[in-house]
């Protein structure tokens, strides 16, 4: 594979994985805003 | 340097990214996001009251029945209230208002509508809790507002739109913190939680726990329970949290009857503060240290002479012993 062409898929795949990253993100700063307290402390690990 | 890469190697690489990224993803899955339950999960009664629990008239519903003779036939004022008590005020409408009084709708979500409570606009329960109740008793759109005592906007919000409020203590309750039930600590001092919520003590094992980071969760600014936490903290001020207590263990706090019966969720337990456990008999005995009022708040110059009445009744033997029935312990 011309390298050229695998640094462009290489980006592309670096690039979905952090755009899902930030929505797993941003999901769980709103979820936070929104969550009982009560549900996230009996569920700690 | 090479012009070409051979398959195997891009793959590997590829694929040493995107796992990467999953590992992370999966370690926060499993450290944040599967705790955050909310209002439109199926965990969202463990959040908020389940108001149909507590519906007026209704059978099966969780109220009690007072033994008097007091009856309330018109000009019914409006009761509202917060979360914690709203078993309380559904328990007075129980006892003393006519049937029919109350029209429940369900709960749709909305923008306006954040805990998913709907009580017709003519109803005489409604159910607002205390961030939007304090505005509702000031407004005018309900009587009498059941409730901790206010936080300082509230108390401003009302002087800036002239209302006079009265704040009648009619019963007690027990500030408490918990953590989960599995936390090896099960009793704290005032001035240990003080120092965690104020940053000088940021590990449990400080106090007699595990080598783990303090998580010290705090509450929506105006709730009854921020309110007096801000209060028991006094000139300490709530300390920012290192990003790093996120993967620790967490401590949180709450109203007593609220987080043992309203909820009752297994998978938390309470703290002894300097050696008294929040029950009952060490609320009544006065050795468990952080009791509060709790207040019937109406306006001074509501013109219904029921909401007076109301009160009064409240603070006598029969509504203090229906305030000791729901759960609560009495003013007097």
């Amino acid at each position: 594979m011309a390298r050229k062409r695998f640094y462009g898929i290489l980006i592309a795949v670096a690039a979905v994985c952090l755009a899902l990253t930030v929505a797993h993100f941003i999901y769980d700063f709103v979820a936070y805003q929104n969550c009982s307290i009560i549900y996230f402390i009996s569920r700690e690990l | 340097m090479k012009d070409r890469i051979t398959k195997p190697r891009a793959a590997a690489i590829l694929g040493a990214v995107i796992l990467l990224f999953g590992a992370f993803n999966l370690g926060l899955y499993r450290l944040f996001t599967v705790r955050l339950g909310t209002n439109y999960s199926d965990v969202s009664q463990v959040k908020m009251v389940d108001v149909k629990r507590y519906l007026p008239f209704e059978s099966g519903s969780e109220l009690v029945k007072a033994e008097t003779d007091f009856r309330l036939t018109d000009e019914l004022p409006v009761l509202d209230g917060a979360a914690a008590l709203v078993p309380v005020y559904a328990s007075v409408i129980h006892s003393v208002y006519p049937q029919g009084s109350v029209t429940y709708e369900g709960g749709a979500f909305s923008d306006d509508n954040y805990y998913g409570e709907n009580f017709a606009p003519d109803s005489k329960m409604q159910y607002r809790n205390t961030l939007r109740g304090y505005k509702a008793i000031v407004d005018g759109d309900c009587d009498v507002f059941f409730s901790a005592a206010p936080s300082g906007e509230q108390r401003q919000y009302a002087e800036e739109k002239g209302v006079e409020l009265v704040y009648e203590p009619i019963g007690r309750e027990a500030f408490v913190f918990f953590v989960n039930s599995k936390n090896p600590v099960s009793d704290l001092t005032r001035e240990q939680i003080r120092d965690i919520y104020g940053g000088k003590i940021k590990k449990w094992s400080e106090v007699g726990g595990a080598n783990r980071f303090i998580n010290p969760i705090t509450r929506v600014a105006g709730s009854g329970s921020q309110t007096v936490m801000e209060a028991f903290m006094g000139d300490t001020p709530i300390a920012k949290k290192s990003p790093l207590s996120i993967t620790g263990a967490s401590i949180g706090y709450s109203f007593r009857f609220y987080l043992s019966d309203m909820v009752g969720n297994d998978g938390v337990k309470m703290l002894s503060l300097d050696g008294a456990y929040p029950d009952k008999q060490h609320i009544q005995n006065g050795s468990y240290p952080l009791v509060y009022p709790f207040y019937a708040v109406y306006r001074a110059d509501d013109p219904n002479p029921n909401v007076r009445k109301l009160v009064d009744w409240l603070l006598s033997a029969e509504g203090q012993s229906l305030i000791e029935s729901c759960g609560y312990t009495s003013i007097k």
